[in-house]
């Protein structure tokens, strides 16, 4: 594979690519990771920009914000998943809208940040996407929380080829409770005495789930509208 | 990328026009083969054929003037009714009984169609004064007011009035309808404008808070400032502006649109996050499910009251620095909501001791107050990890509150 794999960014330095309409910021974030050892292979300002350089940079994280000019933020964090499998995005949003936000998740990004962040949570939380591990703060552990309330007291499939509702095993919601509580994964692991490793797998499990349904549902909502035939 | 939403306009009184225009080419045929059909009856054939020549082209050369509203002047409907009118009151020239005896006019059912133009163009008020004259007309012609010209003068009467009366109505509703969907666009076009100015405020917000805490001494307080301010506008504009209740006033014009405030009526829910979202700050984190958590009025007021009550005794026991994170779940059948905070928490044999000695005030008060909604509060505490209090609020608290009393 061509795409460079999250072993090999281990030696070298991770690969990340901004994207925020306002320079202020994009610069201050890309000043801040260069500092702290990142290699900032491109910026971008707005949407379709953002899709393009994206393409020829080749990053291992896309730090993006959601609110941006030409297209959203979720439909740039659609396109380039879906192109680009080895691409992890790590979203940064001002406003934390929440329909955005579940949005951005179930279409891939993998972590989420407040811009209101230190500069140390920001360095950390792009380490930890390159890593593959999922960046939530408390308010996206609710989020998803109720997020999968709300799948599971909609209405039984009526078909039954639809495909099931995600649920949750009683560890994944108790450890996104625990998350949602404001315990970091180190606090979670020594309270449910398992690896830091285990409770990350299950973090990322609540995601993996949430992404997977929604590539389902998408496809099912593709043929239903006859786009298949095209 | 900014999409205007296009005010659609649709007519209920375009297809009453369309309905007329037929209506007067088809009454105009009846009229005819009436005529025709009856020829022997009349003495004076001449003036009969004369009247509804003039009649069907005064209808074909007229059709666009009932096409609609603005081309049916007043001008128009004067001179039609006058055909009408006209119509009638030959009728006895040519036919010498028709004075003596119950039979069609000439215009016939034509006249209908008038007097509908009138109240398509005007209201009831106008099919009123149209019908009248027309009544008039009719008991000239008959000589007299016979039962049949009665039972006519008075059907054309009420339905010209009630054809009238629905225009007015259809017309009303028609405005309401557009002013509404007026509304709607301006206020999403708002709503568009407002999201970008809060992203940027937000933005700017943050980004003083960044640099102030870098650089330190008197900007570190202006961060810390302009932090506390970047939590409550987020938290704003992030789970949706609580929504206000509106009223239209006038309901005839309508979408005459008020924010009004509701009466504390006790069947009302409220939406629980718009009570404790106020709370979230630089060093209190709220989280919530990203959709309206419905509880009764009363329930939800207690229920926050039992979190400020959560968070006085964070202060108190974990001390002013300590950060403290809401959870609020909404289960199928109760409302959770976790007050948790990294204090040191309290060893396990403390706590029992202390409740008995009967010295945990705030928490006792906490556990009351949710007793008396039919839910529990319990009190965990993981050394290292803080202290959390779980309140827990059955959804059908009231019937159970009830009855318990």
């Amino acid at each position: 594979m061509s795409t460079p794999n999250t072993q090999a960014s281990e030696e070298r330095a991770i690969r990340v690519m901004v994207v925020d309409d306002h320079p202020m910021w994009r610069d201050a974030v890309a000043r801040d990771l260069t500092e702290s050892g990142f290699d900032v292979v491109a910026t971008a300002g707005d949407g379709p920009g953002a899709v393009r350089r994206a393409h020829a940079a080749v990053p291992d994280v896309l730090v993006l914000d959601l609110n941006l000019p030409g297209m959203p933020g979720v439909q740039v964090c659609k396109e380039l998943v879906g192109s680009q499998p080895g691409l992890r995005v790590l979203v940064l949003s001002a406003s934390g809208e929440h329909a955005d936000v579940l949005e951005a998740v179930k279409s891939g990004a993998t972590g989420y940040l407040l811009k209101s962040a230190s500069t140390q949570e920001l360095t950390d939380a792009v380490r930890a996407t390159a890593a593959g591990d999922p960046v939530f703060t408390p308010g996206l552990a609710g989020l998803v929380l109720g997020e999968y309330r709300r799948l599971a007291s909609d209405p039984a499939p009526a078909a039954p080829d639809q495909p099931k509702v995600p649920q949750l095993t009683d560890r994944e919601t108790e450890v996104l409770r625990l998350v949602a509580k404001g315990l970091s994964y180190k606090q979670i692991a020594e309270r449910l005495v398992i690896s830091h490793r285990t409770v990350q797998n299950h973090v990322q499990n609540t995601l993996g789930k949430l992404q997977l349904h929604n590539r389902v549902e998408l496809v099912r909502y593709a043929i239903e509208a006859g786009l298949d035939d095209a | 990328m900014a999409r205007r939403e296009r005010v659609v306009r649709m007519s209920v009184e375009q297809p009453l026009w369309r309905a007329l225009t037929a209506y007067r080419v088809l009454t105009l045929l009846y009229a005819v083969l009436l005529a025709g059909f009856g020829r022997e009856k009349y003495e004076r054939p001449w003036v009969a054929l004369a009247f509804l020549a003039f009649l069907a082209l005064w209808t074909l050369v007229t059709l666009p003037r009932v096409a609609n509203a603005a081309n049916c002047t007043k001008r128009f409907l004067g001179l039609d009714l006058t055909v009408a009118l006209t119509g009638i009151l030959l009728t006895p020239l040519a036919d010498f009984d028709a004075q003596h005896m119950d039979g069609p006019t000439l215009p016939s059912i034509w006249t209908a169609g008038s007097v509908l133009a009138f109240a398509l163009k005007g209201g009831w008020r106008w099919a009123a004064f149209a019908s009248t004259l027309v009544a008039v007309a009719n008991i000239i012609e008959r000589g007299e007011p016979s039962r049949d010209t009665f039972h006519n003068v008075v059907l054309v009467w009420v339905a010209s009035i009630a054809i009238g009366y629905v225009v007015e109505v259809a017309r009303a509703s028609e405005r309401t309808l557009a002013r509404a969907l007026e509304i709607e666009a301006a206020t999403r076009e708002r709503e568009r404008l407002a999201r970008d100015i809060h992203d940027s405020v937000l933005q700017v917000l943050a980004m003083v808070q960044r640099r102030g805490t870098a650089l330190g001494g008197e900007a570190a307080e202006l961060g810390r400032m302009a932090g506390e301010q970047e939590v409550a506008l987020r938290t704003l504009v992030s789970s949706g502006l609580v929504p206000t209740t509106r009223v239209s006033e006038d309901s005839a014009e309508g979408a005459v649109v008020r924010a009004v405030d509701t009466d504390e009526a006790e069947s009302a829910e409220s939406d629980l996050r718009s009570l404790l979202a106020p709370h979230a700050g630089s060093r209190v984190t709220f989280a919530e499910p990203g959709a309206p958590v419905l509880l009764p009025g009363e329930a939800a007021r207690e229920l926050a009251a039992a979190v400020s009550a959560a968070l006085d005794n964070v202060r108190a026991h974990a001390g002013p620095d300590a950060h403290a994170w809401i959870l609020v779940e909404d289960e199928p059948d109760d409302v959770v909501v976790t007050v948790r905070d990294d204090g040191p928490g309290i060893p396990e044999g403390r706590l029992i001791q202390a409740e008995g000695e009967g010295r945990l005030g705030v928490a006792l008060s906490i556990r009351g107050r949710l007793r008396d909604l039919g839910g529990t509060a319990e009190l965990i505490s993981v050394p290292g990890q803080g202290t959390e209090v779980e309140l827990k609020v059955p959804k059908v608290s009231r019937g159970k509150a009830g009855s318990a009393r």
